[in-house]
């Protein structure tokens, strides 16, 4: 009887406490996302909308925009990600090293491009990469390029520059995640492996990357959900030019919203797929990251 | 399970008194016309229409003094933006009483938001502005816009260049974009520099070449009308001429592009009249400009005249003092000679309103531009301008029409990029 009251008390408490935050996501997350996905299943321009049931949807696979935006990003995923955590493992084994001095500096430093702006980031690459910018004074001067090139209206160098940037901004946030990890292997491994003579290489690949499986995992997964999402940069460095060379998902979601005539219930169904392909990405990054 | 429903109930009563909450409607106050009324107006340009908005508050102010205007710098963009969203919301208590709108939006704005908009017609006198301007902001007979800068297109040109290079300005008045191709390669031959510089990702030189000849992306009928649209071929055809003669000097931004007028890399720029305002902002080449009318294409109707850009004010429908706003537009941009006496000296905008181009401040001779008269010159442009229609859809092909010349640039096919274009367009035409 008192155990059942005991029982009763905790529910009650426990209830009261994780109300609040869950109405606040409730009403500030799900319903909004319900809410788009009925907007999703109108058709028309601004608020003159019909129900046209899953026809957006179908109209997706015949969109030659939609579809170079996501070949874009996919693009920018299958050689940012990876590019970008293999350099923050490096980076945060360098910085894990007991030997290395300034390392409340060097931490510093990796950290800073992650507190800049996204947009006044971009704009310094924008004007980096310009036909009269210093990217170009450099290579001229150290006679690797003899005219100067324009890298953003060019469909790959546009493409690489973007990648560039993503890059620039976002491995010293992943290193940070590693740096956390690596501190959570116990030293002693690392001087059991050397009295057996493993390699530096083979501490790396041996005992580093299998002991930070679960904060790989959680970092592509973080990493792919960005760049399915990403708008920022690509807005302000190339617009999505030239042609279709560099636009993304977000952005198309985008001009449909603002640029274009508002198709808010295409738009909506746009970004649903975004949804499907962060879910299903995610879904097989765990099965794979999961395995022993 | 008892207490899992329990709090459901909870969560489902308190969301949906939060939701009742947030749609609570506002309800416009009764406006007393003696009382103090503060106007709110959206524009974007702080030399140029906001400059001019407060010019005409001052002039209002004068005979009502109740009335003030505060005008609030919002940068195209957004303002497009903040408007999109606020009307699709429902919530337009966040919005001004007047825009400035560009004349290439007002199509699409006011026919997806039919009742986010008061025609103007009846109220502010429209007839005595040039014709082509009236026509663009006329949706199902009834007038939305009052016409503000004029957009009439003219060859703006760096004297001291062109003449170092053997030519005279009058070399390029009347003629057609081959002869100034031919011109420009002596240009860049003698002196080195560029004869024209443009945005790499846009096509607004396109679209001026193709309002010269009368025609737009879409048809009478509102069709798409590019892949077979021997005009735009025409247009195409000469800007890839000018980048394969290396005349033309491709930017990535607005930015560069006006750099590249202000710091010489340039001989010319063919664009809007609003220009003169950027290229004056450069005071060292005070002396060194002239204007010359647009070139023309080649095809039958081309004439050397022709409009890019251009904006009007628009009146927002939740206003709470519409007489009054109808009345502060009808007095002053409608009908003070002295506003735009004062606003055309100091910040080149130039009026569509007929009866002030008939003062004598538009006969001044213009000392940047090396004492040539080109504010009259270019009302006589203005005069000419064919009228079209940019249709509800003008950004979507204008946008479709940007990225196939980028790939022509790059090398595809001319038929085979508008042929992707016409079909990217149909593509969002038929979502409405």
């Amino acid at each position: 009887m008192k155990r059942h009251s005991f029982v009763k008390k905790y529910d009650f408490w426990g209830w009261f406490f994780i109300a609040p935050a869950s109405l606040m996501i409730f009403i500030l997350s799900f319903y909004p996302m319900i809410q788009a996905f009925i907007l999703s299943l109108q058709t028309g321009l601004g608020n003159n909308l019909r129900f046209t049931g899953i026809w957006n949807y179908y109209r997706l696979f015949q969109d030659e925009i939609f579809l170079s935006s996501v070949a874009n990003v996919f693009i920018y995923l299958i050689f940012q990600v990876p590019i970008m955590l293999f350099m923050a493992l490096i980076l945060a084994s360098i910085l894990n090293n007991e030997k290395l001095k300034f390392k409340g500096l060097f931490r510093t430093l990796v950290f800073l491009p992650c507190a800049t702006a996204l947009v006044s980031s971009a704009m310094i690459f924008k004007t980096f990469f310009s036909v009269d910018g210093i990217v170009n004074f450099i290579l001229l001067h150290i006679g690797i390029i003899t005219s100067p090139v324009s890298w953003l209206t060019h469909p790959f160098w546009a493409k690489v520059v973007i990648i560039m940037v993503i890059t620039w901004r976002w491995t010293g946030y992943n290193t940070i995640f590693y740096l956390a990890g690596l501190q959570n292997i116990d030293t002693s491994i690392y001087e059991a492996a050397r009295i057996d003579g493993a390699s530096a290489f083979q501490q790396f690949f041996k005992i580093t990357l299998p002991l930070l499986r679960p904060v790989i995992l959680l970092t592509t997964i973080m990493s792919t959900n960005g760049t399915l999402q990403l708008f920022d940069e690509v807005k302000n460095i190339t617009s999505g030019g030239p042609g279709n060379a560099t636009i993304t998902i977000s952005q198309y979601i985008y001009n449909l919203s603002f640029v274009y005539n508002p198709q808010f219930g295409y738009a909506a169904a746009v970004s649903y797929t975004i949804l499907i392909m962060v879910a299903l990405l995610s879904f097989i990054q765990m099965k794979v990251g999961d395995k022993a | 399970m008892k207490r899992l429903s329990l709090a459901a109930a909870v969560l489902l009563v308190s969301s949906a008194l939060l939701l009742a909450g947030c749609s609570k409607k506002n309800t416009a106050v009764a406006a007393d016309p003696n009382g103090p009324i503060t106007l709110t107006v959206w524009c974007w340009d702080p030399t140029f229409n906001v400059y001019a908005m407060n010019e005409a508050a001052k002039i209002y102010k004068a005979s009502h003094p109740n009335v003030t205007v505060n005008v609030v710098e919002t940068a195209w963009a957004d303002l497009q933006q903040k408007l999109l969203t606020a009307l699709s919301a429902n919530q337009t208590s966040s919005l001004p009483d007047i825009v400035l709108m560009q004349d290439n939006a007002i199509q699409k704005n006011v026919t997806t938001y039919p009742k986010g908009f008061l025609p103007v017609n009846g109220k502010v006198d429209v007839s005595q502005f040039a014709q082509y301007k009236v026509d663009v902001a006329t949706i199902n007979g009834q007038s939305y816009g009052v016409p503000f800068d004029n957009g009439a297109s003219g060859t703006f040109l760096r004297r001291d260049i062109v003449e170092q290079a053997g030519l005279q300005v009058s070399d390029f008045n009347d003629i057609t974009w081959e002869r100034f191709i031919e011109l420009g390669k002596i240009v860049k031959q003698k002196t080195g520099v560029a004869m024209i510089s443009a945005v790499g990702n846009e096509n607004d030189i396109i679209a001026l070449m193709m309002q010269s000849a009368g025609t737009w992306f879409f048809d009478a009928e509102g069709k798409v009308n590019i892949a077979n649209n021997t005009v735009l071929k025409e247009a195409v055809k000469q800007y890839k001429a000018m980048v394969d003669a290396g005349i033309i000097l491709l930017v990535t931004d607005w930015n560069a592009y006006i750099a590249s007028l202000n710091n010489g890399s340039v001989a010319s720029t063919i664009n809007g009249c609003w220009i003169v305002g950027s290229i004056s902002a450069e005071a060292s080449q005070s002396g060194k400009w002239a204007v010359a009318n647009t070139p023309k294409l080649n095809v039958p109707g081309g004439i050397n005249y022709s409009s890019v850009g251009g904006s009007s004010w628009v009146v927002l429908a939740n206003t709470k003092y519409p007489d009054v706003v109808m009345d502060l537009l009808n007095t002053t941009f409608a009908g003070s000679v002295p506003l735009y006496e004062t606003i055309l000296p100091s910040s080149g905008a130039i009026s569509t309103w007929l009866p002030a181009s008939k003062s004598a401040t538009y006969g001044q001779p213009n000392a940047f531009f090396g004492g040539q008269k080109i504010y009259e010159d270019i009302v006589a442009y203005a005069g000419n301008v064919p009228q079209i229609k940019y249709g509800l859809f003008n950004y979507e092909a204008r946008d479709a029409v940007s990225r196939a010349l980028a790939d022509i640039v790059g090398g595809t096919p001319v038929d085979t990029a508008l042929a992707t274009a016409q079909k990217n367009v149909e593509f969002l035409v038929a979502g409405q």
